[in-house]
Formats: structure tokens, sequence, C-alpha cells
């Protein structure tokens, strides 16, 4: 299973839109895409995840790096549409509580 | 049959040979030949200068064409031979890496090891295998002056060298606190401060803290992001899930973590594991939790090394024989 | 003929081929065998090969040379291009300079008999030598 980025603008938001799987394989990219947007002062960044069905540990590790680099800089990311069991992740994990995270949604598995 | 020592020089007789007689046991022969030219450093090239120097001395009216096509096949060969070695070289240099790293694991074996305490009315088992050589999972016993036992279970993200190096940082760490007795949300919160410091950016550490007062039968407990463990609760006869919540090591300084306390009755079981135990199938992991769960049930009466045994031979077999994450799981069980 | 030096520039991907020619042949001047010649030749290519795809520009030189008993051929391979930070590592198999495709020179120092490399920011020399058997 792949991991396909859509990224496009909208009012002023950078979106990018996930669809597949967060994995050790294509957390690579995802990084690279999420904190190529962060290291700009100021900049928001929406991240889509409803097309997400299935994230390990190493896809929590792409967003710890952006929340530090986010915390760094003045840039702010927030992650809307989770299915259940990706949210799952971030409850167990606590980061449900240190990031800005919306619109969880049913489905998945 | 001549000897084979003698053949490498005969490749001419050899050749001839066979070409009168077309026999069976020339080419056997030529066999013995090529295994004794591999012995002795002999490259293909050289066999089949070797051939064409006996064709012309056997035909010396060997068509010209013919001929040229030999310069041709030899020139072939040699850059063939010369890179095939290079291969070969690196083949080696794999294997040469494979044994440091097996180096380094049976070191970190030692490193990382703890002794299961032996504690009169506790009984407790533990079982930790990597999925690759290098686990990035970590248990911990400690027994402090009056007996209490404090476990930590621990899982860092990713696999392989990088955690495996971690873990022996966040062992040290924990060693260098004071003995006496130490509260799990005290050791999350130094714990963290340690992680934060030294960590780049993107890896982290999931850990579950206990400790177990053997007198009062007290289990306290704090954990940082860890994937929650179970108690069975032997007077309903049924496991439920630890509730616990706190921020995985390493992301935010001065994180405060809760800490929650639990009695434990006779009969009762403490279930601590990594998500290598819940998660070996991407796919329905709530069923998967269950599984475990019922596995752990099946044997409930054995000891608990025995359960711990039984629950990875599940998973194995469940999972090919082949993990594909560590595998970490401890049973504290209370007999009396 | 004895310490003759023959020179062919490198520019561009045909010129090595001229270089082998000019290499084989003298080395058949020499009395190499047939099979020596074609280690040669594949000697050539590879240093040649690294002149024309990492210098852009250089020569390949050839010169008999006589050792105690036996004669040698000797080749020079030269370029002005930005020299080679680690010697050590590009002498391990592996490290590719041509992409993976030549034998790269690990392979000519297995090939020929004897081997040296000199290099600074102003370019890099290759000598190598095979002595006639």
């Amino acid at each position: 299973m792949n991991l396909h980025i859509e990224g496009y603008q909208e009012d002023g938001v950078y979106v990018l839109k996930l669809s597949g799987e967060v994995d050790a394989y294509t957390a690579p990219e995802l990084k690279e895409r999420l904190l190529d947007l962060l290291n700009e002062d100021g900049t928001e960044v929406k991240i889509d995840l409803e097309k997400v069905n299935y994230m390990d540990s190493t896809g929590l590790g792409v967003f710890i790096s952006g929340l530090k680099t986010s915390n760094e800089l003045n840039s702010t990311f927030k992650l809307v549409n989770l299915q259940d069991n990706v949210y799952r992740l971030f409850n167990i994990t606590g980061l449900n509580e240190v990031m800005d995270i919306e619109n969880t949604i049913r489905g998945g598995m | 049959m001549s000897s084979t020592r003698q053949n490498i020089n005969n490749y001419k007789e050899l050749l001839e040979q066979y070409i009168n007689t077309m026999d069976e046991a020339s080419l056997y022969q030529a066999e013995q030949y090529s295994k004794a030219s591999i012995q002795h450093n002999v490259s293909p090239d050289k066999i089949i200068e070797e051939h064409y120097k006996a064709l012309v001395e056997l035909f010396p009216n060997l068509d010209e064409r013919v001929k040229a096509s030999f310069q041709f096949l030899i020139q072939t060969m040699i850059s063939y031979s010369v890179n095939y070695q290079q291969t070969e070289e690196l083949r080696e240099k794999q294997l040469e890496l494979k044994t440091e790293i097996d180096v380094a694991a049976n070191m970190q074996n030692t490193l990382l090891s703890t002794d299961v305490p032996k504690v009169e009315n506790i009984d407790i088992g533990a079982k930790s295998v990597p999925a690759k050589l290098m686990n990035g999972d970590y248990y911990h016993f400690v027994q402090d002056d009056e007996g209490n036992i404090g476990t930590a279970i621990a899982d860092v993200i990713g696999k392989g060298i990088p955690a495996a190096f971690f873990m022996s940082m966040i062992k040290y760490a924990m060693e260098s606190f004071p003995e006496d007795r130490m509260y799990p949300k005290i050791i999350l919160e130094l714990l963290n401060r340690v992680v934060e410091r030294n960590v780049e950016s993107g890896m982290f550490v999931t850990m579950f803290y206990g400790l177990y007062d053997i007198n009062k039968h007290e289990f306290y407990y704090a954990t940082a992001g860890h994937e929650p463990g179970f108690i069975y609760r032997s007077q309903i006869q049924a496991f439920e899930e630890i509730d616990a919540k706190g921020l995985l090591l390493g992301v935010k300084k001065d994180t405060k973590y809760n800490q929650y306390v639990t009695h434990i009755q006779q009969g009762d079981m403490i279930v601590l594991l990594t998500d290598g135990v819940t998660e070996c199938r991407s796919g329905d992991r709530f069923i998967e939790r269950e599984e475990v769960l019922e596995v752990i049930d099946q044997y409930k009466e054995q000891s608990a090394q025995n359960i711990v045994d039984n629950v990875y031979k599940y998973l194995e077999r469940l999972q090919d024989f082949k993990l594909r994450d560590d595998f970490t799981l401890l049973i504290l069980k209370r007999n009396s | 003929m004895k310490g003759a030096l023959t020179t062919v520039p490198i520019y561009k991907e045909w010129d090595i081929v001229g270089a082998r020619q000019s290499g084989r042949n003298m080395a058949k001047d020499l009395g190499f065998s047939t099979v020596d010649q074609a280690r040669i030749a594949t000697a050539i290519s590879e240093l040649a090969r690294n002149i024309y795809l990492y210098a852009g520009q250089g020569e390949v030189s050839f010169e008999e040379v006589q050792g105690d008993t036996p004669v040698g051929l000797k080749i020079i391979a030269k370029d002005n291009g930005p020299g080679i930070d680690q010697i050590s590592k590009v002498l391990e198999d592996g490290y590719s300079t041509s992409g993976g495709l030549g034998a790269g020179l690990p392979g000519v120092k297995r090939l020929m008999d004897d081997f040296d490399i000199v290099s600074n920011e102003n370019g890099t020399t290759v000598t190598v030598v095979m002595w006639l058997r």
C-alpha cells in the first residue's frame, strides 16, 4: 500500500491531503513535505487524514518532528478527519493533548 | 583416470580425448578440471584462453573468423570476471558486517539484561524477542530494600541499531537514579528530561512504569504513551484494561505524569506488553488484543513464565514464524 | 622504441576506443599474449572512462619500461579534474566512480601488476604497469 500526498492552498492555509498508509516506507516523503512547509515562519498547515486507514509509530514520529519544528518557528499545523484506529494512536501516546486535532471520524477498519 | 592435479595442466589432452570419444568420462574430468580451477583461483577467462590455445594446436587450420570470435569472448570474460570478483568481495564484506552486528546484538543483550526478581508470593514471567537482530523493546526490574518491585517496559520508535543504542541510554539513565523507593511518576518525569535533551527530533520512547508494593499489594503505575496493559481480576474472572494516560517521553520538556494505584487481589495478574504483541498484523487490532487475552486466559493456571512463552509461541505461529515487530510481554501474578 | 611515449588525449567517449587501440598495439609489439592484451585494454578503458566521466578531459600515455629482467608496459592516466579526496575509499569495492558500470579502480588494480595513484586539487594521476611474464 502506498501513500498519496496531495498539496494545495486554501484561504491562505496549506493543505496536505493524504490517502493510503503512513508507515516506515512512506513516512520519509511525508516528513519532507511537512517540514518544508513548517520551516517557513508563520505558515499554517492542515493535514487531512480522512483517507489514511493505517498509521504506525513511524507516522507518529513525523508529526512529533512537525511539532518540534513548529514550536521553534512560528508555524502551526493541525490534523483533521482522523479515523478511529488512527486517532487511537494519538490518544494512547498522549499526543492528542499537545497537538491540534479536529473532526475525528468513525470508520476505517 | 589420471589425477586431478595433473588435469589442470592437461586441458588440451582432455579436450582431445573428448573430441575423439565423446564419452561421459571425459565430461566428468572436465567437471574435476573446473573444480580444481576454482581452488587454484583460475579465472574463467583463463579457462577460455586455455581452450583457445588447445583448439589452435589441435586444428591448425582453424577458420580465422572462429579465432576472432575467441578474442571477442576472452575480452568479454575478462570484464565479466573483474566485475564478478568485485561482487564477491562485496558479499564477503556484507558477511563481515553481519558478524559485527551479531557481536553488537550480543553485547546489547548483556548490557540490557535484567534479572527477574524472585519473590515469595508473586510469580513473574518475562519474554522479549527482537524482530531483527537488535531489540527496540526493553524491560527492566529493580527491587528496593523492602523487596518492592519496580518494573519498566518500553518501546522505542523504529527498530534495529538506532533503537538499540537509544535503549542503552535509557537503561543507564535509570540506573543512575537513587536505589530507594522511586515512584513511577517521578521516574518518568526524570527520564523525559533525559530523552528530551538527547534525542533527535522524531525519535521517541513509550514507557510504562509500575511499582508493586509487596506488603500491601498495591500497584502504583504511570505511563508515557505506552500501550495500555491489562489486569486479570480473579474475582470477576475477566481482564480489564489498565486505565492510564501520559505523553510519550522526549516530546515536551517538563511533562508531568499522572500516577495511579490499584489493589491486586490473590489470583490477579498484571499483564504488560509492547505493541509488537498486539499489532503483529496490520489489520483489526482490537480482535488481536482480545486474541492475546484469550491465549493468556487459556494458560492462566500455569506459571507466569509458561504463560508468556505460550503467548509468544502462539503469535509466532500466527505470523508464520517471522516476527514483524519486537515482542515483549511481562506477567506479574499474585499467588497468595 | 624503448622509452618511447605515446599519448592519447581524452575528450570524448570515442577517445576511449583510441586509447585502447594504442595500448593494445604497443602491448602486442612488446610480446604480450592476446589475453594480456585484452587485460591491458580493459584497464585502459576504465582509466579513460574515469577521465571522460569525472574530469571531462585528460590524457592516457603508454611507455615501455625495463625492470630487473623483464619488460613492462606502463600506462599513465592523467587529468586536471577536482581530484580524489580519499583514495582508500575509491579503491574499496562497491565505491563506484562510474555509476556501477565499470570495474573502476579496484578492477584496474587487480588486472595490472603495479598500481600507483597521486591526487590533489590540481588533478589525478594513475600509473599502472604490467610486466611481461
